[in-house]
Parts: structure tokens; C-alpha cells; sequence
């Protein structure tokens, strides 16, 4: 089943307009140009909501909407909706809508609004990209345009050190993995050509051909080209980048320099779930069916390894966007872990904990966005007790941390028992070193628990003195409330499923989620609830929760343990990418001082010298063969006129004086006048020997005006020029050589030789269609006019040039010297005659200098 | 078309004269350097373009009548840059002209390395 082209196209393009649009809004309506914004997330939301039976019903071998963008390159633009894109495109409208509503109020009277509403609705539309875009290139492009966008959003507060470095941070880290991922996608583009059962395409589901529905052959063709792990490590490269997995975490933490509810929707619910959805995305593809296939050990192993010790930084987060940033890298290492394992509820895993944590973890974006609003500090611990102030922000922040921490029945803990499921099928099934997969699984999720009651505890206990927060308003409050909401209701449901109930929506959903990213659809639909037995999942749960009750109390020792080793340097990633940076830009300062010195020999030595050795180099790649000596190929009389303009030449570069050369020079001129008529061009002949004239006179009169200074010739440097002047004379020697010895099959010339002197029939070409019989003269006023205008415009332009060079000197050497004045005055004492005014300014100088000036200027 | 050891020897030559004049510190014979650089430019385009045919006029304005006739491509292309190149070498020359007013030298050395303290100086 195919969804309505319409809706998706209108879904994808809307919010570019309503960028376009937003600065134009602003300007209208000021502040409220957020309910605009919302309400385009929101008429988004409700285009893909519209096409919710067709993405349930997705195939991946048909449902593609195929639209020509480069046909000569393969490159389509294929649009497919189905589960998983479903549910990416409702976090980033929804989540938008929410956000957006959020921003009216925590935006207000912040500057650059309109710049923020902009970037933030082109941002949503390139994550909509993300998700409906089908074909690699344009998931590439997609997936680009939200690191640019985010980069824009991170640096909002453009004059902040902060703001750039993370904004730098974040666009290096995130585009370099996007290259690494491009790289991949290229990979499969090519093995796709190599196999005898597929075309070439970058389509990579929604096709009879594409990727995915071949998924098969695809993995047989990488496996015999041994490209599957690269192509794996590759794209998985692109998805740690953007998700934020260790070592590349380290963008994410910097990233809370942007205004809360960039951090809410973008490093909660869209951009970070984008390297996620990548795996969700390939894992059909790149799976094979083997019990512990490179998949896992690469995905599962980086993701529960990212999952702990971004939770263990957590711990040590001083403050409350620091803790959420933290925690959201090690949440989606638990949805990449859960993509990693190659069983079922693997893929469950992932699709469920996208939504959970989305839900909860923008909720706590926004409550953090309340405190930092109303009570003035983001600082761990100097906040306390807020439940008084804030009651409601209380119960939305009880709800979300619980789900956080995987305390049933809340969301968050039925999607990280799904992955405590899968990792125990793993090591039960393998046994052996595999026991370490649930064994971190649960190591870590003890430091969920941990932050997640820290974060809750900010609510309780005492308030500490001068502590006081105001209420938020509405349109702060309502959208982490909607969002509490939901995670209960789906909490809920899980009590319900215990008693046999099935909750509407939520599981026919997920289904469809998980079959986008299983190697088998599921045989039943998508059902979870809290457990009434004890299972050895429900087990590790209560082992989480019991040691992380356990361990609460020594939170404050934890905490100072995580941040002394967090100081050190060697196991530092961010020292790492600091130093790297400078060294880098080091280098290109050092480069730049080099290359770009303002001397004009640096230049010239370094562009000739790159020319003759990409020339010659690239002669030697193609092993040009070179022609063998033929006689002359040229008359006598040619020969005399070509070295007695190369006699010309050589007294140019001897001549002792400015004048001799130029006289030398209009030898060379001559001889290659006579060239041409002798190469049968009188027209050029005439046009040299008139120009050549002209530029005698020219020199002559320029030469009057300059100081006869007759150079250098200092040993070594003449020897080095000499030098580079050969290699540059030895690349042209060979390539006229090559050039001259080679025949292509079809001159351009052709044409002209065969359509000027008359097919019958046609007439006259050049005779009637030109009017005129010197082919040269017609090809240059009717067939290539404008590049004959063009040519004249370059003459009249020089001379203008040359008319405002001479010109406009004193009318520039006044200004220059009017703007000069005071500053020769700051600088010189009583040396330079002062003026009324200047007397009077120094007036307040006491005693002898103000006389002095005075007296010099009498 | 017979490689040309003659047309390859002389463009070689020019070119490492032009080169060789482009990186003297008198900024008149840079001007040169480049001066030569487009005239042996030019004489390369028009020796690609052969010498086996006759001038590119038709017959009953001076031309032959038949027969194959030389590239008009090539001379148009090089009719237009010998016009272009002449542009630019009088815009070259004012400039320099105007450099040395400005700075009091043309010494590209000293214009490059101190440009901010030559300002002034005299000429050498």
C-alpha cells in the first residue's frame, strides 16, 4: 500500500516554507511567531497521522513513492513511510508542536527570535527528511541539513565563547561521522552494482530493487567482496556520531549551550534519534541470520558500553542540562545496544525505547528549562525542594524519572527489560564471554537509576535558603505535562496488558515500528506488561533497582569519584579532540603564514610548481606514451621566425634596462605576427601586429614615470628560479609534444570545415547565415557574439580601470589624508602642528605642552 | 597530426623565460614574464590548431576555393585573447605605475614582506 504522494511531499516541504516564511512572520507578529511555528509542526503531525494505515501496512518492496532528482546518476528522491519513519516523523512534528508551544514562553524577550524560529522549523523539516527519505543520497542530504541547522540552534547565542565552541563541536563531530556514513553508503551503492542479481541503486527501501528488499543478495554481494564489516563500521560510525556515542559523546554535553528547548527537541526526541533510526534503519540489511553475527559484537558492544559510561558521566554532572545530556547518550546506547542484538525482542528494544525515552526525556528538557527559568540556577547543588514551588513540575518530573531510571509500571522500564530479555537470550544461548552483555546491561542501568533519583530528588528534601521559584507560565507548563501524560498512559498499559487487556494504539504501532527494523515480522502483535511472574529479566530489573536503592546514599561519593576521573587528561575524550583542534589549526595558521606570505614569488612558485607536478604526474598515471621524432612537422621559414622570437625572449630576460627590455619584447611581439601569418591567420596577424604596437607605446609611457631600478640577481635565488623555470619549460615541452603528436577522432574544426564551404542544399552558412566569407570574422560577430561582447566589456573595463587608477589618486590621497590626521596627532607629541581644535582638546593638559602646541601653531 | 619537437622546444623555451622573468623583484618585468607567457600561449593554440590547411577564407573574397582549410575555432579563440591580454597588460602596467606612487618602489620583496613599513620610502 502505497501512502498519498501529497501528503508526504506537502509534510516534507512544509516546514522550508514555514522557515522561509518565519523571519516575514516575526516582522508581523513578533513573539507569537511560536504558535505560527507550532501550529506548521502541527499540520505536519496531522499529514503523516492521515497516512498511519498506509505506513502499517508498508512494504518494503513496493510502498516507495519514487521521484526523479539526478537520473544520469542513479540518485532519486524515493519517499517511503512505514513504521519506524512513522514514528521518527511524529517525534520530530509532534515533539515540535510541544516545543514550539514551550518556546512563546521560554523565548521571550530573548534576541534572534527570528533566526530561531527559522532554523528551528528547517530543522524539523530536514528530520521529517531523515525519516520519509529512502534513497541514500537523500537520507545523506537530509541527515546533513540537521547538523547545520543544529549547528545554527547550538551557536543561538552567537557572541558567547561557549556557544561557538559547542556549536564547533557539534558540526565537526557529527558532519565528519555523516562522511563516514556517506562513505558506507557509497560502499553498498557499489557492491549493490557488483552482484549479478541487482542494479546499481541507491535506493534503499520502497523499490522492487532497492537494498533492503534485497537485503539478501546484498549481504552475499558485501560478503564476497569482504565489504560487510567495513560497510558496517562505517555506517555505525555516522549513527555514534550523531547519537552521541562513546567517544563521540562529547558533542552533547556542550551542546546545552543552546536555549532549553533546542535541547529539549533536539537532544531528546529528533536529531540524536537520527543515528539511532539509521540502525533501526540498516539493521535489515546488514544483519545476517547467524547466531552472534559482526553485527552484534560492533552495534550491541558499542552501544552497552556507551550505555555505562555516559551513565556513570552522568553521575558526575554538576548540572541539571549537564546530568540530561549525559543521560541521553546513554539511553540511546541502550536503544543502539538493543538494535545490535539479533533477536526479536532486540528490535523491540530499540523501537520501543525510542518513543519511551523521547517522551521522557523531552519532559525533563522542559523541566529543566522550568528550574533554570524560574528558580535561576541550573546547579545541582544548589537547588532542593522545589516540590513546594512548583508541585505540578514535581509530579511531571516523578513520572518521567521513574520511566528514566526503569522503576515499574513506568514507560521507560518495559522497553529496558526488553533489552534485558535480549541480552540474557544472548548469553544464554552462547553462553560464555556473552554473560558480559546483560552483566554491563545491568552495571549500567544501576547509574541510570542513580541520576535518575538524583534528578527526582532536586524535587525533595530541603529547600536551601534564598532558594525560590515562581510559577511557570502555561505555555511552559502544558507541554511537559502532555508529554507526563503520555509516558503514564503508556505506563498504564503495561498494568493493563498484566491483567490481559490490550491498549489501543500503542501496540499495533510499536509492531509495525519493530517489522521496519526485524529480519521477520513479527508472528503476533506487539504486546508488553508488567511481569506477574519471575523471570530472570524481571530478575536483573529488581537487581538494578535493589543495588541502586543500595548505592543512593554514597551518591555524593560517587559523584566526586566520577569527576576526579574525569580530570584526567589521557582518559579524556574531549582532551583528545581539544588537542587535535589545536594542532590542526596550528598547522593551517603555520600553512597560511607560508603559503600566503604577500610576497609575489611565494605565490608564483607554489601555483607553477602545483601545475607541473599535477600535469607531469597525471601524464605519468596515464603512462602517456610519447611520439617519436618525425622530421621538423614545421617549414624553414617557421623555424627562423620561432628562434628569433626565442632570441627575443632570451635579451627580454637579459636586458640591462627597463627600456631595452621592452624594445627586446616588441621583437618577440613581431616574430610571433609573422608566426601567424605564416600559420595561415591573417586575422590574427593583423590583430598582433596592431596590438603589439599599442603596448610599445604603452610601456613607454609608463616606463617615463618609474625609477630605473634594475633588479637583483642574487646567486642562490637565480639558481632556484632557473630551476622552477625549467621543470615549467619541461612540463610544456611535453605536453605540446603530447598534444601535437596526438589525433582525436573528430576535430571541433570539423564542423565548421564542413558546413562553410556549402553543403548544396543547405546554402551558404557562413556566406548567408553570416554574411560574410572570412570564417574567423563571422564565427566572432555571429556565432560567438557574445563572447566577442564579453571580450569588449574586459577592454572597456581595463580602461576604466586604468582611467581611475591615474585618476582618482588625489582625490584618494586627500581622503586618506584627512582620515590620517588624528592619527599621526595621537601619535607624534608636539612634532605635528596642532590647529585651534587641537589646542582646545588638550586644553585640559596643564601647563607647558598646551602653550608649546600653541606656539608651534602661531 | 606530427608531434612538433620544433613547436615543443620553442613553446619550452618561452615559457621558462616567461617563468623566469614572473619571479624577478622588478615588477616591469613581471609584466614582461607574463608577456611572454600569453604570447606563447597563443602561438600553442594556434599550432593545435595545424599548419596543413589554407587560410580560413571561402572562395570570391580573396580565399581558395575547396580544399581543407586551417581551424577557424582555434583563431577566433586566440583572435579574442590576444585583445584580452592586451587589456590586460595595460591594466598591469597602470598598476604598477600606481604601486610605485603609492609605495615608492617597485621592488615586490619589499612590497610583500613590509608592506607596511615601506609607506613613504624612497625609491631605490
Amino acid at each position: 500500500m502505497q501512502p498519498s504522494p501529497v501528503a508526504l511531499l506537502v509534510a516534507l516541504a512544509l516546514p522550508f516554507l514555514g522557515a522561509a516564511a518565519a523571519p516575514l512572520v516575526y516582522r508581523l507578529v513578533g513573539e507569537r511567531t511560536a504558535y505560527f511555528a507550532a501550529a506548521v509542526a502541527a499540520v505536519t503531525f496531522l499529514l503523516l497521522a492521515g497516512e498511519y494505515g498506509a505506513a502499517l501496512a508498508a512494504d518494503p518492496a513496493s510502498s516507495g513513492l519514487t521521484y526523479r532528482w539526478v537520473p544520469t546518476l542513479g540518485v532519486s528522491l524515493t519517499l517511503y513511510l512505514d513504521g519506524l519513519a512513522l514514528l521518527v516523523g511524529f517525534l520530530a512534528s509532534g515533539v515540535g508542536v510541544l516545543v514550539f508551544t514551550y518556546s512563546g514562553g521560554y523565548m521571550h524577550g530573548e534576541p534572534g527570535q527570528a533566526k530561531y524560529y527559522a532554523t528551528l522549523l528547517a530543522f524539523m523539516g530536514s528530520m521529517v527528511g531523515v525519516a520519509l527519505a529512502a534513497d541514500l543520497v537523500a537520507l545523506f542530504v537530509f541527515w546533513e541539513l540537521t547538523s547545520v541547522t543544529s549547528f545554527v540552534l547550538i551557536g543561538h547565542y552567537q557572541r558567547s565563547d561557549s556557544g561557538r565552541y559547542a556549536a564547533r563541536k557539534s558540526m565537526l563531530i557529527t558532519v565528519a561521522g555523516g562522511l563516514f556514513m556517506l562513505v558506507g553508503f557509497l560502499m553498498l551503492a557499489f557492491v549493490s552494482g557488483q552482484s549479478a542479481e541487482l542494479a546499481r541503486t541507491f535506493t534503499l527501501v520502497g523499490t522492487p530493487e532497492s537494498l533492503i528488499a534485497n537485503a539478501e543478495a546484498v549481504r552475499t554481494a558485501l560478503e564476497a567482496n569482504g565489504l560487510l564489516v567495513p560497510a558496517i563500521a562505517l555506517v555505525a560510525i555516522g549513527a555514534m556520531a550523531k547519537s552521541a556515542q562513546v567517544p563521540f559523546h562529547i558533542w552533547l554535553p556542550n551542546a546545552m549551550e543552546a536555549p532549553t528547548p533546542v535541547s529539549a527537541f533536539l537532544h531528546s526526541a529528533t536529531m540524536v534519534k537520527a543515528g539511532v533510526y539509521l540502525v533501526g534503519r540498516t539493521r535489515p540489511l546488514l544483519l545476517p541470520e547467524a547466531a552472534v553475527p559482526e553485527w552484534t559484537l560492533l552495534v550491541a558492544t558499542v552501544g552497552l558500553v556507551s550505555m555505562t559510561i555516559t551513565a556513570i558521566l552522568a553521575v558526575g554532572a554538576t548540572d541539571i542540562k549537564e546530568l540530561l545530556a549525559y543521560s541521553t547518550a546513554s539511553h540511546l546506547g541502550l536503544i543502539i545496544a538493543g538494535y545490535g542484538l539479533a533477536n526479536e525482542f532486540g528490535a523491540e528494544t530499540g523501537a520501543f525505547h525510542i518513543l519511551n525515552h523521547a517522551v521522557f526525556k523531552a519532559a525533563l528538557f522542559m523541566v529543566a528549562g522550568i528550574i533554570a527559568h524560574e528558580a535561576g540556577t541550573r546547579y545541582i547543588h544548589d537547588l532542593g525542594g522545589l516540590r513546594r514551588d512548583l508541585p505540578i513540575t514535581a509530579g511531571i518530573t516523578a513520572i518521567a524519572t521513574l520511566g528514566m531510571a526503569g522503576v515499574p509500571p513506568f514507560n521507560g522500564f518495559y522497553s529496558k527489560e526488553l533489552l534485558f530479555e535480549a541480552t540474557y537470550e544472548v548469553a544464554a544461548h552462547e553462553g560464555g564471554l556473552f554473560w558480559l552483555f546483560p552483566a554491563v546491561a545491568v552495571f549500567g542501568s544501576v547509574f541510570t537509576f542513580l541520576y535518575s533519583v538524583r534528578f527526582l530528588m532536586l524535587f525533595f528534601g530541603e529547600r536551601p535558603e534564598g532558594l525560590h521559584a515562581h510559577r511557570p507560565p502555561l505555555p511552559m507548563l502544558a507541554p511537559p505535562l502532555l508529554l507526563a501524560g503520555i509516558a503514564a498512559f503508556i505506563g498504564l498499559g503495561g498494568v493493563a496488558g498484566a491483567f490481559g487487556a490490550e491498549v489501543p494504539l500503542v501496540g499495533g504501532f510499536l509492531a509495525a515500528v519493530v517489522n521496519s527494523s526485524a529480519l521477520h515480522a513479527l508472528d503476533h502483535g506487539f504486546v508488553y506488561a508488567v511481569p506477574t511472574k519471575l523471570s530472570p529479566y524481571f530478575v536483573m530489573s529488581l537487581l538494578t533497582i535493589g543495588l541502586g536503592t543500595v548505592a543512593y546514599p554514597f551518591y555524593d561519593r560517587l559523584h566526586h569519584a566520577v569527576r576526579r576521573a574525569r580530570a584526567l587528561p589521557a582518559t579524556s575524550p574531549n582532551w583528545y579532540y581539544d588537542r587535535s583542534l589545536s594542532v590542526t589549526n596550528g598547522l593551517s595558521v603555520a600553512t597560511g603564514r607560508v603559503v600566503h606570505n604577500g610576497v609575489f614569488r611565494r605565490y608564483a612558485y607554489t601555483v607553477l610548481a602545483a601545475i607541473c607536478a599535477l600535469a607531469l604526474g597525471g601524464y605519468a598515471a596515464a603512462s602517456v606514451t610519447f611520439p617519436g621524432f618525425e622530421g621538423l612537422a614545421v617549414s624553414v621559414p617557421l623555424v627562423v621566425v620561432l628562434v628569433t622570437a626565442v632570441l627575443g625572449a632570451v635579451a627580454v630576460s637579459r636586458a640591462p634596462s627597463h627600456v631595452a627590455g621592452v624594445l627586446t619584447l616588441s621583437i618577440l611581439g613581431l616574430m610571433v605576427a609573422i608566426f601567424f601569418v605564416l600559420s595561415d591567420a591573417p586575422d590574427l596577424a593583423l590583430t598582433q601586429l596592431v596590438i603589439e604596437t599599442l603596448v610599445l607605446v604603452i610601456f613607454l609611457l609608463v616606463l617615463d614615470k618609474l625609477p630605473s631600478w634594475y633588479g637583483d640577481l642574487a646567486g642562490g635565488r637565480v639558481a632556484a628560479d632557473a630551476g622552477l623555470a625549467t621543470a615549467v619549460g619541461a612540463t610544456v615541452f611535453v605536453t605540446v609534444l603530447v598534444t601535437t603528436g596526438a589525433s582525436p577522432p573528430e576535430p571541433i574544426a570539423g564542423f565548421f570545415v564542413e558546413t562553410a564551404p556549402v553543403p548544396e542544399e543547405h546554402g551558404l552558412w557562413i556566406l548567408e547565415q553570416g554574411g560574410g566569407s572570412n570564417i574567423v570574422n563571422v564565427v566572432l560577430v555571429d556565432f560567438r557574439a557574445f563572447d566577442t561582447l564579453g571580450e569588449i566589456s574586459v577592454v572597456a573595463m581595463a580602461a576604466l580601470s586604468v582611467l581611475t587608477l591615474i585618476g582618482m589618486r588625489g582625490r584618494g590621497e586627500a581622503e586618506t589624508n584627512t582620515v590620517a590626521e588624528p592619527e599621526i596627532e595621537a601619535v607624534a607629541d608636539g612634532a605635528v602642528p596642532g590647529g585651534p581644535e587641537h589646542a582646545d582638546e588638550s586644553g585640559t593638559t596643564p601647563g607647558s605642552r598646551g602653550d608649546a602646541d600653541g606656539g608651534e601653531t602661531a | 597530426m606530427t608531434a612538433s619537437f620544433v613547436m615543443a622546444a620553442v613553446l619550452g623555451l618561452l615559457y621558462a623565460l616567461g617563468t623566469f622573468l614572473l619571479l624577478r623583484r622588478d615588477v616591469v618585468r613581471v609584466v614582461w614574464g607574463i608577456t611572454i607567457i600569453s604570447q606563447a600561449t597563443n602561438t600553442y593554440l594556434v599550432t593545435m590548431g595545424g599548419f596543413a590547411g589554407s587560410v580560413p577564407v571561402l572562395a570570391g573574397h580573396g580565399g581558395h576555393g575547396g580544399g581543407a582549410v586551417q581551424d577557424p575555432l582555434v583563431q577566433a579563440l586566440v583572435l579574442t585573447a590576444i585583445v584580452i591580454g592586451f587589456g590586460t597588460t595595460a591594466f598591469a602596467l597602470v598598476l604598477t605605475y600606481r604601486v610605485y606612487e603609492e609605495h615608492g618602489t617597485i621592488d615586490l620583496q619589499a612590497l610583500g614582506e613590509d608592506g607596511a613599513d615601506i609607506d613613504g620610502g624612497e625609491p631605490r
